[in-house]
């Protein structure tokens, strides 16, 4: 777990506070914190992160509408959505938009591990494909090579 | 129920049964007296006609017959004066079979006189010593002188007794003598007298001077003068009805004729009493009828508008009951509708506690496997203590806001101070509109007085105006509730304002209206603005409101302030 690039987004300063102790006594090492959407972007399009945890009622930005511009301009980024709702209705939109699972709050921390080690699984998986498949281009089309890759 | 309601509702009770009972008793009775004063009015005048024209039927009959018996008695004179001559009248004993003869025409005659063309009375049969006297100047004979026939008034004459005769005169060839007889008085009377009108009934006859000429029943000797004379003074030839009061001050119904050869009055008359008793008995009765009658009716009347009153009350007590329940149940939706952001809210702490408890729980673990005990990490075990208690302290004011807000209460009369009971409000809905991105202000007077009110139903109200102003907001940037309280005469009025997508101009009429509502099925009762219009007209104030589409709208609710007592 300690190549995981993580991000928490939630609106409870403490609760990021005390959850990255927690992840960090469990072996995480890279772990981003914000406390709105706005500045969860932000450090997106700064840092790379393979992860995100991202609690779906947050003031400001809404968690599906950060979802949806993640999606937007990192589509690898896997991401975890944390509701409290007994009804998920937005998470299940947020599957739907592209999200990896959802946990419901209060959240446990091992399953919560879990659910970010089969994230970012297939996130490295998904990677693996696409490299296989550069390289096929690459192989099959050697000019290929000086297009301007819009990828990374 | 406590004892002021009770008062009140007693006395409502007998002003609704107050009410009823009027309106109930009042027409009917005033038809009856109507009805009543009408049936004997017009029973009275008839009654009144009746008598009048049965005492004149009388009264002519009457007269007829009398004047009938003075035309025979002077016929029979006139035919013994014709038929027999003057030398056989005055030999002896030749009157007395002549007066038996006339006497078996009519026992009225009591005795017989001739007299010469002198006046002396040359004959006479009779009980008084009369014969041999001169009567020239006697009113009678110098009155059947000239007239031929005259009937007397009653007089004292020579016997000094009260009579009155008939006198008639024989003019032959030759010579002129005069017949004349006295009538038995008793007789006359009682021919007169005998009419039957009622008890109190009687017959009478005034000579043409006002004095007796028979004897009045009810007082008035022969020859006395009546003092109710001037009553009877009439022109008319025919029978004359009147009501009159006498001289003694007693009604009487009166029936006066004149009689023909004399000139003489006979007056019938009745008292009035008895004569109108059939109409003072039907007042009687009738009065009797209608008071028990009367009473019987108010005795149901009473027991219905009771029992009317009563069911009333009991109604107006149970839309009382159901108006309660109204407010509560508006409460429970609008606590439904505010579930999903108070779980948001609650879920935060226990989010929160649960990450400190697991941290907790991670440190004691390493210290248990051999880990150093130090400031560091007792330091860190206490923090986490410390923060689950600000959790614990945050879910208890979410919950305690919850309770007292669901709480059924009487209505009770506090005294509010807005400057901390609308923000305390304003923070009830504080974690959902920073979700949803929306600005709360509050603004008020600075010198608000405070308010004398219920605030668990006051709260109700300002929660719901948030809300909905809160759900007029979602999807809207920069969205801002502006809360306003300000005083204004003799009230406060406290608006809440919101820049959201306002009301259709079209619904704004139903807003109001129980079970209306703009949200989609499943999201929204109707209850809300419903049931805080009826707290806010139950508080004494009024709630209005004033909307644009697209650009917002602001709830004014003005409350009464206390007056000063």
């Amino acid at each position: 777990m300690s190549h995981v690039r993580l991000l928490l987004v939630d609106d409870e300063e403490r609760f990021l506070a005390t959850t990255r102790i927690l992840l960090e006594k469990r072996d995480v090492k890279s772990i981003q914190t914000a406390t709105n959407g706005g500045d969860a972007l932000k450090i997106l399009r700064k840092e790379p992160v393979d992860v995100v945890v991202l609690d779906v009622k947050m003031p400001g930005m809404d968690g599906v509408e950060v979802l949806r511009r993640l999606k937007q301009e990192h589509p690898l980024v896997e991401v975890i959505m944390l509701t409290g709702h007994a009804s998920v209705e937005s998470a299940v939109d947020g599957l739907k938009l592209g999200a990896f699972d959802y946990v419901m709050k209060p959240i446990d921390i091992p399953p919560l591990l879990e659910k970010v080690e089969e994230a970012y699984e297939k996130k490295r998986a998904h990677e693996e494909k696409i490299r296989a498949a550069k390289v096929n281009e690459i192989i099959s089309h050697p000019m290929a090579v000086f297009n301007k890759d819009p990828e990374d | 129920m406590d004892a002021k309601a009770k008062d009140r509702d007693r006395q409502r009770f007998k002003g609704i049964r107050r009410m009823i009972l009027v309106r109930v008793l009042l027409l009917p009775f005033i038809i009856v007296t109507v009805v009543f004063g009408t049936v004997v009015y017009y029973f009275g005048t008839n009654l009144q006609s009746r008598v009048a024209s049965e005492l004149v039927r009388i009264a002519e009959g009457h007269r007829r017959l009398i004047e009938q018996f003075l035309e025979e008695r002077v016929a029979n004179l006139k035919f013994a004066s014709v038929s027999y001559r003057l030398d056989e009248l005055r030999s002896d004993g030749f009157l007395a079979v002549v007066l038996r003869n006339l006497q078996g025409n009519s026992r009225g005659f009591f005795d017989l006189g001739v007299f010469d063309e002198q006046g002396n009375h040359v004959a006479y049969v009779g009980s008084y010593d009369l014969e041999g006297k001169n009567y020239a100047h006697a009113e009678w004979f110098r009155a059947v002188e000239k007239k031929g026939v005259y009937i007397s008034d009653v007089f004292l004459g020579y016997r000094k007794f009260p009579h009155f005769i008939i006198a008639v005169k024989r003019e032959e060839k030759h010579s002129t003598w005069y017949v004349r007889a006295t009538i038995d008085t008793q007789f006359f009377n009682d021919l007169v007298e005998s009419v039957r009108v009622g008890k109190t009934g009687e017959a009478y006859i005034i000579t043409q001077a006002g004095t007796f000429q028979t004897r009045r029943r009810s007082g008035g000797a022969l020859m006395e003068a009546d003092p109710d004379h001037r009553l009877y003074e009439s022109d008319d030839s025919g029978i004359v009805s009147f009501v009159a009061d006498d001289s003694t001050g007693c009604r009487y119904v009166n029936a006066t004729g004149r009689l023909d050869p004399t000139g003489w009055l006979l007056v019938v008359r009745q008292e009035a009493r008895e004569a109108y008793a059939p109409l003072y008995r039907v007042w009687v009765i009738g009065i009797v009828i209608i008071l028990a009658g009367g009473g019987l009716v108010v005795l149901m009347a009473f027991v219905l508008a009771s029992s009317q009153a009563r069911q009333l009350v009991l109604s107006d007590r149970e839309k009382r009951q159901l108006g309660n329940q109204l407010i509560m149940a508006g409460k429970f939706a609008e606590l439904g509708e505010m579930s999903v952001g108070i779980a948001h809210e609650i879920n935060n702490p226990l989010q929160v506690m649960k990450a400190e408890q697991t941290l907790m729980t991670d440190i004691l673990n390493e210290i248990k496997t051999g880990e150093v005990v130090d400031k560091a990490n007792i330091g860190m075990v206490l923090d986490s203590v410390s923060q689950i208690a600000i959790q614990i302290d945050r879910c208890k004011q979410i919950t305690q806001g919850l309770l007292s807000f669901a709480r059924k209460t009487d209505a009770v009369s506090k005294t509010i101070d807005l400057a901390s009971f609308i923000p305390e409000v304003i923070r009830m809905v504080e974690q959902k509109a920073k979700l949803e991105n929306v600005r709360i202000s509050y603004e008020s007077d600075p010198e608000l007085p405070e308010l004398s009110s219920d605030p668990s139903q006051l709260q109700q109200v300002m929660l719901n105006l948030l809300n909905n102003a809160l759900y007029a907001l979602k999807k809207k940037e920069n969205g801002e509730i502006r809360i306003s309280a300000r005083r204004e005469d003799d009230s406060v009025k406290i608006c809440v304002a919101d820049n959201g997508c306002g009301i259709d101009p079209k619904v704004v009429d139903k807003i109001f209206l129980p079970f209306f509502t703009t949200k989609p099925v499943g999201q929204g009762t109707g209850l809300g603005l419903s049931t805080i219009y009826g707290i806010v007209e139950r508080l004494g104030g009024q709630i209005l409101v004033n909307s644009e589409e697209t650009v917002g709208s602001v709830f004014t609710v003005r409350l009464p302030l206390p007056v000063k007592g």
